[in-house]
């Protein structure tokens, strides 16, 4: 590779910008970017950097990274590091991708425009399954070498981290160094270990790579993949998965933040040029949930749920809302209703936005009287729709995957929408939960049947004119995902997913219901590479070289061709989607540990069979493990 | 229905410069970007009435995405009357690199929409012998091409709406500037006029596509009795 001019820029010509859907996503230029001049001057002057260069990498397009939360907090947390200059980098989209192939333009940095290359450290943010091939476009793009065994010593070390890292095996083939759990104080560790590792370059003894992975497998969270060997029984599963080093622990335990109102929080946040799809601030409420809805990973691997006082927040939402000029603040969490100060927080900031058209979002509600009147509080603008998630048809499979909400609740709080004016409902349900029989899917109907007639009932009785009833239902497919109770279980075959959705087409013609489901096929895949091991690398390379990216999107997705790999590697996704685990066998994540015990999650299965609900965080503790972390929701008075 | 009482606005003309990658947004992200940017520095905008409230901002002309501008316009509302120079620095503040305030003055309520007003803009374009195929351009009758507008292709003469060629500051072959008909009622963009160029005058291409376009003035009035904005202070 040609170092000479080692840093320059990549320029962009206007033409090719020009000829590439929404150019903004390659020009950066963003109000609350950092810019390290000193780092600039320093590379002018020497050539050379004593700032650890990081490129902060998400494998999506600009507008749906840029609406990430973990990329606003991260890229502020690394930015006050000392000695780092944190910069971006998304996936091309496939008119850029080509272009830059053809042209021979190295993936840059939004920031200096510095190729990826050139950088000590690329960092990527994986916040779905589907993603991991774009990884490997932007290494390609990059011209680093896309698995670990093959770089060099002069390449950039390549990590990553996001909520998909519990079972990251089937990319450990192109990452060499994962950090388990909130990166916020891991990363200064990390940093710390790194800026030896860069300054040990310029001396005569150069620290390698080897020793300084060693290093930093030292700290708690970090995961070096290489550091583990895994082996296999005769029927495919694993027998153990083991360190090859000495000191190296033979688990690795999830960093979390226990004080969240002293956890960094960017209030200074980039506003993008170019409209996002969430263009909104921020105000993350709290961390974890208190429900524990057996189908939910983030319900498990977030635990225990930390939440930020309201004083904080409050603060943080008058500073963001002035320092960014945007007109919405959202308020992040996994169940908005849950957060313990919701109305003080909400009526603060409502007094504080007073007349300076600012709204607040609440997404992640349960519909109540309470709610309905916030939300009619917060929204100055017309009543948008109503969102439930019952997710099961009938109570005895709600009962089974834990979701605390009963048809009387739903029934009730809809009663009071449609009085209250709203006439738009969007229900979301999963299709081939553990236990599902064809009766609770017909029951998924059944109950959205009786809440079309409990519109046109509302309107009859208190002799309101009702506007026409919007219904959207849709439907998704269960997946069944490591550290839940349900991640022994069989995911449903397509056979069975296309038969439950005929039910649902056939019971929901009406004029008034749009019934929308999931695309199939990526369900199938997610599943695989959600539970998948370590073989699965080679076949994620040879997707990715056959051409496949983003696979997120489902008009670039396919299947077929997909399987055709799968296959010509020895490998069946019946064995990863539709094979019920027993609860001996050793899972490929069975060395990553999140808190939550197996044990736990086994007494959570057997309950679900049982139909037994289990109370949430703060009515009882179930000893999950969580209080091992020392903080949260475990050591509220209860 | 609620009738509200009618609210004072003080309207603030700013000119406006862009360039860098700022050039690189659509008319719509140029908009946001100057509401949240107004946001920022904490002005009291006026915003419209109705059922989506948005600050009330008008541009002169819209600027499309890969051209940058020494000379555009936007009147801004605000509900209390400030000192100009604190609108220009506070705004100026508050804005990303790549766009800056480079005039300002305060207009009447009663001065009719900015919209309305334009009839010309003058474009500094810049690329491999453009000079001279848009000499031969201008000596046509007629230059008839393909327009694509809300979603249709029709065919359209440009050569009534393209008013006067002249050199830049040094009589440079590569750079070429043009005055042309623009606002609500006649407006030809220039990446119509570069269209023509390859159609016409084999000029090339990859030349057409890396075309440097900034717009350097816009104008009032009838060609060519035309009248600068930048001199209506």
């Amino acid at each position: 590779m040609n170092r000479t001019n080692k840093y320059a820029p990549v320029v962009l010509e206007r033409g090719d910008l020009l000829s590439v859907e929404n150019p903004a996503r390659y020009t950066g230029g963003e109000w609350g970017i950092t810019i390290k001049q000193e780092v600039l001057d320093e590379i002018q002057r020497t050539g050379e950097t004593k700032y650890i260069r990081y490129a902060f990498c998400f494998p999506d397009i600009y507008e749906i990274g840029m609406s990430n939360l973990a990329v606003r907090i991260l890229y502020h947390v690394l930015n006050q590091c000392p000695d780092v200059w944190c910069e971006r980098a998304f996936s091309p989209w496939k008119d850029m991708d080509r272009l830059m192939r053809e042209k021979h333009i190295p993936l840059f940095s939004l920031e200096s425009k510095t190729a990826l290359r050139d950088f000590d450290i690329l960092g990527f943010s994986l916040q779905y399954e589907m993603c991991y091939t774009n990884v490997l476009q932007m290494l390609d793009l990059s011209g680093i070498p896309l698995r670990s065994c093959d770089r060099s010593e002069d390449d950039p070390i390549i990590t990553a981290g996001g909520p998909v890292v519990y079972n990251i095996e089937p990319m450990t083939d192109f990452l060499d160094l994962v950090m388990i759990g909130e990166g916020e104080e891991m990363i200064a560790e990390f940093m710390a270990e790194m800026k030896k590792y860069k300054d040990s370059k310029k001396t005569g003894q150069p620290m390698t790579r080897e020793t300084f992975l060693q290093n930093a497998a030292k700290i708690e969270g970090v995961y070096i993949p290489a550091f583990y060997d895994v082996s296999y029984q005769e029927d495919g599963t694993i027998h153990d998965v083991k360190p090859n080093r000495p000191g190296i622990p033979a688990k690795i335990r999830k960093r979390v933040i226990l004080n969240m109102d002293q956890a960094p929080y960017p209030t200074q946040s980039i506003v993008p040029n170019t409209k996002i799809v969430h263009d909104r601030a921020y105000l993350e409420l709290f961390r974890g949930c208190i429900r524990g809805c057996r189908f939910c990973q983030a319900g498990f691997v977030y635990r225990p749920v930390r939440e930020k006082s309201a004083k904080v927040l409050c603060e943080q939402g008058i500073e963001i809302e002035k320092a960014t000029g945007y007109d919405e603040l959202g308020m992040l969490s996994l169940s908005t209703s849950d957060y313990s100060e919701l109305p003080g927080l909400t009526d603060s900031l409502l007094s504080a936005f007073d007349g300076h058209h600012t709204s607040l979002s609440l997404p992640s509600m349960r519909v109540d009287s309470f709610s309905l009147e916030l939300t009619e509080k917060v929204s100055e603008t017309r009543k948008s729709g109503l969102t439930f998630a019952p997710e099961a048809g009938t109570q005895r499979l709600r009962d089974v995957i834990n979701k605390g909400i009963t048809e009387e609740d739903i029934m009730t709080s809809l009663a009071l929408a449609f009085e209250g004016g709203w006439s738009s409902v969007k229900l979301y349900f999963m299709l081939g939960l553990p236990t599902e029989t064809l009766e609770d899917v017909i029951g998924i109907a059944d109950l959205v049947r009786k809440i079309e007639k409990l519109y046109f009932e509302v309107g009859r009785k208190t002799g309101q004119r009702m506007r026409r009833l919007e219904m959207t239902v849709s439907t998704s497919m269960f997946i069944p995902k490591p550290f839940t109770p349900f991640q022994w279980e069989r995911q449903n075959t397509m056979d069975e997913f296309v038969q439950k959705q005929q039910i649902l087409r056939d019971r929901l013609r009406s004029k008034n219901i749009k019934y929308i489901w999931h695309d199939l096929d990526t369900s199938v895949w997610e599943v695989v590479i959600a539970r998948g091991d370590r073989r699965l690398g080679p076949v994620l390379l040879e997707g990715y070289l056959a051409g496949h990216i983003f696979d997120a999107w489902d008009d670039c997705f396919s299947l077929g061709k997909w399987m055709t790999i799968l296959e010509k590697h020895g490998l069946k996704s019946d064995f990863y989607a539709i094979r019920a685990r027993t609860p001996e066998e050793v899972f490929p994540w069975d060395h990553i540990d999140c808190g939550v015990r197996k044990d736990f999650l086994l007494r959570e299965r057997e309950r679900a069979y049982a139909e037994q609900t289990t109370p949430s965080c703060r009515e009882h503790c179930e000893g999950c493990g969580a209080a091992g972390f020392g903080g949260g929701v475990c050591y509220e008075s209860k | 229905m609620t009738l509200l009482a009618h609210q004072p606005a003080f309207i603030y003309r700013l000119r406006f410069s862009r360039s860098g990658s700022l050039s690189f947004i659509g008319h719509l992200d140029l908009m946001r970007t100057f509401e949240r940017s107004l946001r920022r520095a904490g002005f009291p905008l006026l915003h419209s009435q109705g059922y989506n409230p948005r600050p009330m901002l008008v541009f002169a002309l819209p600027l499309g995405v890969g051209i940058s501008t020494t000379d555009d316009y936007v009147d801004v509302s605000l509900a209390e009357a400030r000192d100009i120079m604190e609108v220009m620095e506070g705004l100026q503040n508050a804005l990303p690199d790549g766009l800056r305030i480079l005039d300002g003055w305060p207009v009447p309520e009663t001065g009719g929409s900015i919209m309305a007003m334009v009839t010309a803009a003058r474009y500094r374009l810049q690329a491999q012998q453009i000079f001279p195929a848009l000499q031969r351009l201008f000596l046509r009758s007629e230059v008839t091409v393909e327009k694509r507008s809300k979603g249709q292709l029709r065919m359209l003469d440009i050569r009534p709406l393209m008013l006067a060629l002249e050199h830049g500051d040094t009589e440079d072959e590569n750079e070429a500037i043009v005055l042309v008909c623009a606002g609500s009622h006649e407006n030809l963009r220039p990446d119509l006029l570069l269209q023509a160029l390859t159609a016409f005058e084999d000029f090339p291409l990859q030349n057409a596509a890396n075309c440097g376009v900034e717009r350097s003035g816009l104008y009032a009035g009838t060609y060519p009795d035309l009248k600068c904005f930048k001199e209506m202070i």
